[in-house]
């Protein structure tokens, strides 16, 4: 039932005529199960616990300062006079952008039958739910009155008597939003549901079985429940695949239905969801480079896998770079002067720093790719996709901050300068994404198993296929 | 590949056999196995696979799913949803006008409407297909198996339904164990008791009973009334860091919460250096003869722009206690005697309402003295009163009483008469002057001063007015005896200015 593995756990090299193998190892469907059930059976590494406990104290550090903020305003941001969007509104693009991959790999790769999808969707489904968290956390607290942000639904009030302005591209973000957690939650949770059966049936404590029990809502792996699964799996797939791409589309309306120079541009919504997409999968690499050590399963996700989203990587990173020069082309083809003068501002004003470290990492850093070597060697891919990440934060503090705080007016030019507070908010939004999502390596299958397997029996299948064949001869 | 292989169950006579089930270690197997199983004519078989195996809807026979229906109609329930929603709130309901958008704007309730119809197809989706699947359900007789476990990780089992046509139990397993699976054994239906245990049905309606009591307290609060102030989860700025009157803070040397104005504030429209207009003196005449009490005056108005409320008071307090004085003792100010207004129709109309209102409850409309607080004040305090002075007595005519002091008499007042300063601005009190004089002639005019062509005109009118109060003054006689004195006073005084004229 094994296959034959040319180059030990590298599955990178394309024979013609033949698919290299998504599944390494002298696997089974067993296996499968083992590698991918034991991480949440047994008790837990050294390297999970460290790392668990840094991201405890980080989220709990956020939460101090979101109690801070509720309690004392919005003024104890950096966020002043002409800059009233910022630090939070960088943060929120940058995690709504993140969550982009997740729904990518599993909706759009779906749609278009891309298996090697099928070892990475569940840690990068997760990943856009955590993101998704964190990145509301900032509009939230953003409207200042926190606690009523909820009149940002249209409920008939009876203290208001007014509804929400639907014009407004700020209430397309709440629904955008909303929805786009909420679809990626069922998608996720969907998903899960036969592995959290395997988990129901491998348990042996019965508080564990009632639990996974609950939630697997009495899964049986009957065929009839498969068929509609599946036909349920591909109709959220292609309602999720248009909904990645409005949701950071919307996202790019809050500035680009603006007349803020910088903002103003028909070019935001494509560029902004390419940078999502570039950000995301640099954060998949993150995530999954380390994770596939730590946890052993390296069988499951393979080189391959990481090399085609390495390839994703640079394909997006020459979109974003693209863009860049399409803007400044534009800037001046167009001949407004505010508009002209918003980038050789961004590019030489008193954010030049910020400017080029998007630039050397966004749109320099991801070249390396074009070398096999590189995209096949784990540390560079990690490496790489963390300058991606800062890149791309710094793409949104770019846009955000050199637009306002330099518009028409001279007189009303100003620079920014983040707190204390806005420093600890970044970062603890970090410490709540980790704490959840090592919540979530421990205590669901980070695999999808049922998947895997699928694409395994396909594998052995033609193995069996190919073999028979060479027979004939 | 399996390790220890569990014994088959054993049925007992008394359970109800829900259907057999065989198990097969690979995807091909079974596929053959269903195609047969279909051929043999059963249409209620199923297979349990740990993934989904394809075609095993058409090897099984298993008809395709209205679910794409469910969420197309949910997807389109969203979309008229939000359509509706948006045009109701901000085109008919609330409408607000930003930019000139239009109020039903098609293309601003997109973005809306794309997203509640993706999120319904996709509740439609995911409840219908949960639904159609008769999920969740955590009690199946499949698992009551303990090999079924293995269903979920490696091992794909056919079954064939007790309640198909076809079935009969010896000849399902006949079949199955000839189409190469292994351990075919029956399932029997699961008979653990379908009762909720009392504990579990107690500590729910515990805690589904304790979730109302917030509420329950939020909506009591809403309803009551009491004496403690409210609670304050957010502050909510309901507590500003700003003072109020009266109190004391540390930021000030003075320790006053409350800033006075910066010496020689002004505000904003009562910049105005013409004293002569504010006191009715020539004040470069007085600075020539009283120049300290000149200077007085000058740094009283000043002060009065400073801070008038406080200021007028102390203003008033001191002319009144001067005035009278200087009256007495044959005053010498140089009082102006020109009305610094320009006169015209409006002044003299602005200085007759204003009189109405202010001066002729005392002085009476007529400016003869007897308004309705005289007539009143002769009845009850006859001793002590002083009664207003009479508009038309000479020496209050211009060459005596010239216009610079009537205007310093409203303004601070004499005897009984208290300042008009606060309540009639510096401009009406000219203008009240200009119409006191315009009185005064009216009162001691004779028919001759009256243009040519409106004579005939006053003298019907004369005629008139004799006419209806003669038939007044009978109506009166014939009604009771007591008909006020006050209105036949009014009468005759209206009478005889009738015949002053």
């Amino acid at each position: 039932m094994s296959l034959a593995i040319p180059n030990g756990l590298d599955n990178s090299n394309d024979r013609p005529g033949q698919r290299a193998p998504l599944v390494l190892g002298d696997t089974n469907y067993h296996s499968i199960t083992e590698a991918v059930c034991k991480i949440a059976e047994q008790p837990p590494s050294r390297a999970w616990v460290i790392g668990f406990l840094v991201a405890v104290h980080l989220a709990t550090m956020l939460g101090l300062c979101i109690a801070y903020l509720i309690y004392t305003g919005v003024g104890v941001w950096g966020n002043r006079a002409p800059i009233f969007w910022g630090w939070p509104i960088v943060n929120f693009v940058f995690w709504v952008g993140i969550g982009h991959a997740g729904t990518l790999i599993s909706a759009i790769l779906y749609l278009f039958r891309q298996e090697w999808r099928t070892s990475i969707n569940r840690t990068a489904e997760a990943m856009t739910i955590f993101a998704v968290v964190c990145a509301g956390t900032f509009p939230g607290i953003h409207v200042g009155r926190a606690w009523l942000a909820f009149w940002l639904a249209p409920y008939p009030s009876l203290n208001l008597w007014m509804w929400p302005q639907f014009r407004s591209p700020l209430l397309w973000d709440v629904f955008a939003v909303s929805t786009y957690a909420t679809v990626s939650l069922l998608f996720w949770y969907m998903g899960m549901v036969p592995d959290l059966a395997t988990f129901r049936d491998r348990s042996k404590n019965p508080f564990r079985r009632a639990i996974y029990g609950v939630l697997a809502l009495g899964w049986s792996g009957s065929s009839r429940h498969w068929m509609r699964y599946e036909k349920a799996y591909a109709l959220l797939a292609a309602f999720a695949a248009p909904l990645v791409l409005s949701v950071h589309t919307i996202v790019s309306f809050d500035f680009a239905v603006s007349q803020v120079p910088g903002w103003h541009t028909t070019i935001f919504p494509p560029y902004f969801v390419a940078g999502a997409i570039f950000s995301g999968f640099a954060m998949v690499i993150t995530l999954m480079v380390p994770a596939r050590t730590i946890f052993n399963i390296e069988k499951l996700i393979t080189i391959r896998h990481l090399e085609n989203m390495c390839k994703i990587i640079l394909t997006t990173g020459l979109i974003v770079g693209l863009a860049y020069g399409t803007e400044f082309f534009i800037a001046w083809y167009g001949q407004v002067p505010e508009e002209k003068f918003a980038f050789i501002n961004r590019a030489f004003g008193p954010y030049w720093w910020a400017y080029w470290t998007m630039i050397a990492c966004n749109v320099i850093s991801p070249n390396i790719f074009w070398s096999k070597k590189a995209r096949t060697t784990p540390w560079i891919m990690f490496v790489v996709s963390i300058f991606v990440n800062i890149g791309m934060w710094f793409e949104r503090f770019v846009i955000t901050i050199t637009s306002l705080s330099r518009d028409y007016l001279p007189s009303a030019w100003a620079y920014f300068s983040p707190t204390w507070v806005d420093w600890c908010m970044l970062i603890g939004s970090f410490g709540l994404f980790f704490t959840l999502f090592l919540l979530f390596c421990r205590l669901m299958p980070i695999v999808n198993m049922a998947e895997t397997k699928a694409t395994l029996a396909k594998e052995l299948h033609m193995a069996h296929a190919d073999h028979s064949h060479e027979g004939d001869h | 590949m399996t390790e220890s292989q569990p014994t088959p169950q054993t049925v007992k006579d008394d359970q109800k056999v829900h259907g057999v089930v065989a198990e097969f270690t690979d995807v091909d197997s079974l596929l053959a196995a269903c195609r047969r199983v279909r051929d043999a004519g059963y249409t209620k078989a199923d297979a349990f696979t740990p993934f989904p195996v394809h075609g095993i809807d058409t090897a099984l026979g298993i008809k395709p799913t209205v679910l794409p229906w469910i969420a197309l109609a949910a997807g389109l329930t969203g979309t008229t949803i939000a359509l509706v929603m948006q045009t109701w709130m901000n085109g008919i309901d609330y409408q607000y006008i930003i930019s000139g958008k239009p109020f039903i704007s098609l293309p601003a309730f997109i973005p809306v409407t794309f997203e509640l119809t993706i999120l319904l197809a996709s509740f439609g989706t995911f409840f219908g297909m949960w639904a159609l699947n008769g999920l969740p359900k955590f009690s199946n007789p499949m698992f009551t198996s303990p090999r079924f476990d293995r269903a979920t990780d490696d091992t794909f089992f056919l079954f064939l339904d007790a309640k198909d046509a076809r079935f009969d139990e010896a000849g399902a397993k006949a079949l199955l164990s000839e189409l190469g699976g292994e351990f075919v054994e029956p399932v029997v239906e699961d008979e653990t008791s379908k009762v909720i245990p009392k504990g579990l049905l107690i500590g729910l309606a515990t805690i589904i009973f304790l979730s109302f009591i917030p509420a329950l307290a939020v909506l009591r609060m809403r309803v009551t009334k009491s004496g403690s102030p409210r609670f304050h989860i957010f502050p909510d700025m309901d507590f500003s860091p700003s003072k109020d009157a009266q109190q004391t803070t540390t930021l000030f040397a003075d320790g006053r919460a409350m800033r006075p104005d910066v010496p020689g504030t002004v505000r904003r429209g009562d910049l105005d250096w013409d004293v002569n207009f504010k006191t009715g003196i020539d004040m470069e005449q007085l600075a020539t003869i009283d120049a300290p009490r000149a200077a007085q005056l000058v740094a009283l108005q000043d002060d009065v722009a400073v801070d008038e409320d406080d200021e007028v008071a102390e203003a008033d307090a001191a002319s009144e206690e001067s005035a009278p004085a200087a009256d007495e003792t044959g005053d010498n100010t140089p009082w102006l005697t020109q009305n610094p207004l320009e006169l015209s129709d409006e002044v003299l109309a602005r200085g007759q309402q204003q009189f109405n209102i202010y001066c002729s409850v005392c002085h009476g409309m007529n400016g003869r003295g007897n308004g309705l607080v005289n007539r009143r004040a002769q009845k009850i305090l006859a001793t002590t009163w002083t009664p207003p002075s009479n508009m038309h007595d000479p020496t209050l005519y211009a060459d005596v009483y010239p216009d610079g002091k009537l205007f310093s008499t409203i303004t601070n007042g004499i005897r009984k008469m208290p300042g008009y300063a606060s309540q009639i601005k510096a401009k009406d009190r000219w203008a009240v002057v200009a119409y006191v004089r315009a009185l005064q002639a009216s009162q001691n005019a004779s028919l001759e001063d009256v243009p040519e062509g409106k004579r005939s005109e006053i003298e019907k009118e004369q005629a008139d007015v004799q006419a209806q109060l003669k038939a007044a003054e009978e109506a009166t006689a014939d009604s009771a005896e007591e008909s006020s004195e006050a209105s036949s006073d009014e009468n005759s005084e209206a009478s005889s200015d009738e015949n002053n004229e």
